[in-house]
């Protein structure tokens, strides 16, 4: 069966070792500019959040110079880094704020799921990310969209900062 | 153009705030072969930048962000800063470190070191992103918490991304043991960091960037660095769940809970103000810094009641001590309400805890009287006394007015006898660790007091060898067996074991990594071994442990001169009357310290200093390459 990247947003303490993982295995440099997942620690609220690419495809759409495509085998989107020209319009359209562009090479940035075996995966030390069958993975998504029908981030409701 | 430095970002960024002037210059590469980075590189700017008996408030004085080359990297623990300048607090060589993003943001924007020195006109704070560097107008926030202050920071400079270092009212209003707070809750606490950056009008730092750091030996580091993930990593399953403060009931059923202002290392009520309280009641998550596979940091608030507190990064084991037990209290409300207090208002939370505690128990001797504190009477006991305290010292009112000057100061102040239960070390408050409960070790470090005074963890947990009995991988660095019995003073190689544990202890300060990434056993920390091959796969430098563990003997070395030169000498190495008189109850009841002196002279010793003076060697000075300062610190010496 098909696999899907996801997270167990719970278990995110923030660390960032995704980030750093992940620009690693593509580039061998440590720099969290260039990963493909973003930790977002929210401020006052209890959140730290992997963000990535869903694989949506909306980008490949979008793409003025069809320098995007699907991998068939594990349904990434891939960069054709020699189409690609850095206009942006892949980070335009992106509605998570997932793609975003190499600060050197100018060219997208869009997970690729590293063909099939995620790095980030293999190193979060809490199993914050998880890389499972559809089946799976559509119930962890359902959780992460129940979430967003929840009146409230916690009970520490009142402003006392 | 020099070669590569790998592993490095190669460049210093200066600021001078007197001037608006701000300039970039090229990391010293030859510096960097000595002192490797950090604290230990800082010390070397310090010793030749600063002249001896400089004012630390004045606008001369230096304030250094250091990273090191392990910083912002793959290695477990990676996301540390340290902050040097000479202490307001002390007089002596600062240091204070803080975990968070802020160390590796600095590296990610191009810069081994910031060093801002002169002091601006008017409140300004720094935003850095790459080369782009502005110094900013910080008069509307001038007043703000942290908190605040970091909210509209981030704001302004529409950069969520962006980490910022901040000073809170305590740091403004130049209270002695201002923090520096990194990302909202991460603590840069001791030394007085935050006083440094407030009598500059510094508000804040803000930093991002989105520069390369590369390995010389990429598939080596990465492997090397895994390695020690892994190792590293096996520490989330007990201090990663438990927190700093897991330790808190055990080191109680010890007897080395530091209580009632150090009269005692027992505290009753104990439980309920642990880990597990904390954890089963008031915990939202457990919060990481940047590549810490670890986890210990506790994200809490109250979520009602009297001491409503929202939530933030709290509270520490130091933390609950110092504000819960040493002063007997014992809500744990009212400790996470006093701990974000702290946090925001800028103070260090070991610091105020010290002096709120001598200060009860002063009260409670007549020392203090309502009429000095408007009417509130200092109860042992009694939540609101503290926060009535901390309220008072950020604000300098009343009472608060002297006690925003540390512990020694107002001894000096109140009268001579005050100076018995002042327990500090050169004018550092002493931590939530006993010189008797605890175990000898301790009663040596906070003696010799180096590098920045009473401090359980700089150069490093020394009772890690005796009360811990972990070796941290240095048997094969010649770490001698630990004594059988703890309170055993001399005559079990005391002096070996230190010189050993503090060289490597000094590393984490120059690599700027976390110390919790060196403290473990050896079979879940990174030991010098594990170090230099991290180091030489990064750097393409071969370093070798031994060279390494000279490195930091050099830099604790070198750290002790700066202090020599500014007076320090065997005369000030000795522990406040209180920690060497018998420890009232508990199982640890009736221990002293018996024969400090005994203790210091083997320790001298094996550090190659000089018995009668302290300061180190000409010998073990020029064996280090310190030639140079040994002239200085032995030119007015017989």
């Amino acid at each position: 069966m098909a696999k899907a990247l996801v997270a167990d947003i719970d278990k995110c303490t923030g660390c960032r070792i995704c980030e750093l993982v992940c620009a690693y295995r593509h580039f061998k440099v440590m720099n969290p500019a260039k990963s493909r997942i973003h930790v977002v620690r929210m401020p006052h609220e209890p959140t730290d959040a992997p963000i990535f690419c869903i694989q949506c495809g909306l980008c490949i759409d979008a793409c003025p110079f069809n320098a995007l495509r699907r991998d068939l085998k594990t349904g990434a989107i891939i960069v054709d880094e020699d189409k690609c020209t850095g206009c942006g319009i892949c980070v335009q359209v992106c509605p998570y704020g997932a793609a975003t562009l190499n600060p050197d090479s100018k060219k997208s940035l869009i997970c690729d799921l590293c063909g099939g075996d995620p790095e980030c995966v293999k190193h979060c030390p809490e199993n914050a990310l998880l890389y499972v069958d559809v089946e799976t993975a559509a119930a962890y998504k359902r959780r992460l969209t129940a979430r967003l029908h929840r009146r409230h981030l916690s009970p520490y409701l009142p402003d006392v900062r | 153009m020099a070669e590569k430095l790998y592993g490095y970002a190669g460049k210093i960024l200066r600021v001078n705030l007197t001037t608006s002037k701000i300039s970039v210059e090229p990391t010293d590469e030859a510096l960097l072969k000595r002192y490797l980075g950090g604290t230990a590189y800082a010390a070397r700017i310090l010793w030749d930048r600063l002249p001896a008996g400089l004012d630390p408030l004045s606008p001369d004085n230096l304030f250094i962000v250091c990273t090191g080359p392990l910083t912002g990297t793959l290695i477990p623990c990676s996301g540390s800063v340290e902050f040097c300048f000479k202490s307001p607090l002390t007089g002596i060589f600062g240091e204070t470190r803080a975990g968070g993003v802020f160390g590796p943001k600095v590296k990610f924007a191009g810069y081994d070191f910031i060093i801002v020195e002169g002091r601006a006109e008017k409140p300004v704070y720094l935003n850095i992103f790459d080369d782009e560097v502005e110094i900013r107008d910080a008069s509307h926030i001038w007043g703000k918490t942290v908190h605040e202050a970091t909210d509209i920071i981030l704001d302004e400079i529409h950069n969520h991304n962006a980490s910022v270092a901040c000073i809170g009212p305590g740091g403004e209003k130049l209270v002695r043991y201002a923090s520096i707070m990194v990302d909202y809750d991460r603590a840069a606490g001791r030394c007085g960091g935050g006083t440094v950056m407030g009598s500059k009008n510094l508000k804040a730092i803000a930093v991002d960037g989105d520069r390369d750091i590369v390995a010389a030996d990429p598939d080596k580091f990465w492997e090397t660095a895994m390695e020690g993930m892994k190792r590293v990593g096996k520490r989330r399953n007990t201090l990663g769940i438990l927190g700093t403060i897991g330790g808190l009931a055990g080191l109680n059923e010890a007897g080395a809970l530091p209580t009632k202002n150090f009269q005692t290392c027992y505290f009753e009520d104990a439980p309920k103000i642990s880990g597990d309280e904390l954890a089963r009641k008031y915990l939202a998550k457990r919060r990481a810094c940047f590549a810490c596979p670890i986890g210990c940091g506790r994200y809490a608030g109250i979520p009602g009641g009297k001491y409503l507190t929202p939530l933030h990064e709290g509270s520490e084991y130091e933390t609950a001590v110092m504000l819960g037990s040493e002063a007997l209290v014992s809500d744990l409300e009212a400790i996470v309400r006093a701990s974000y207090l702290c946090n925001t208002y800028g103070l260090d939370t070991i610091s105020a805890g010290n002096v709120i505690a001598f200060a009860i128990e002063a009260f409670e001797r007549g020392l203090i009287t309502e009429e000095d504190t408007g009417g509130l009477k200092l109860r042992w006991g009694d939540p609101d006394v503290v926060l009535n305290l901390i309220d008072m010292i950020v604000q300098r009112r009343d009472i608060g007015d002297l006690l925003a000057e540390g512990v020694k100061r107002v001894a000096e102040k109140l009268n001579k006898d005050a100076a018995d239960f002042a327990c500090h070390g050169k004018g550092l408050e002493m931590p939530a660790h006993d010189s008797r409960g605890t175990g000898k070790s301790i009663a040596v470090q906070y003696a010799i007091g180096n590098p920045r005074g009473a401090c359980h963890v700089h150069p490093s947990w020394t009772a890690m060898w005796d009360f811990s009995r972990n070796d941290m991988g240095l048997k094969e660095f010649g770490l001698p067996e630990p004594p059988k019995d703890r309170f055993q003073e001399t005559g079990v190689n005391r002096g070996k074991a230190f010189k050993i544990i503090v060289s490597f202890g000094e590393l984490a300060g120059i690599l700027v990594i976390c110390t919790q990434a060196i403290h473990g056993t050896a079979e879940e920390n990174l030991n010098p071994t594990r170090l230099s091959a991290l180091l030489s796969a990064l750097t393409g430098w071969d370093i070798t442990a031994k060279e390494l563990l000279t490195v930091g003997e050099r830099s604790y070395n070198l750290k002790r001169c700066f202090n020599v030169r500014e007076g320090v000498s065997r005369k000030d190495d000795k522990l406040p009357r209180r920690q060497v008189e018998p420890l009232a109850s508990g199982p640890t009841k009736g221990i002293k310290v018996e024969n400090l002196e005994g203790m210091l002279d083997e320790v001298y010793e094996a550090l190659g200093w000089d018995k009668k003076t302290g300061i180190p060697s000409r010998e073990k000075l020029s064996e280090l390459g310190l030639q140079d300062v040994a002239e200085i610190v032995w030119k007015k010496q017989p």
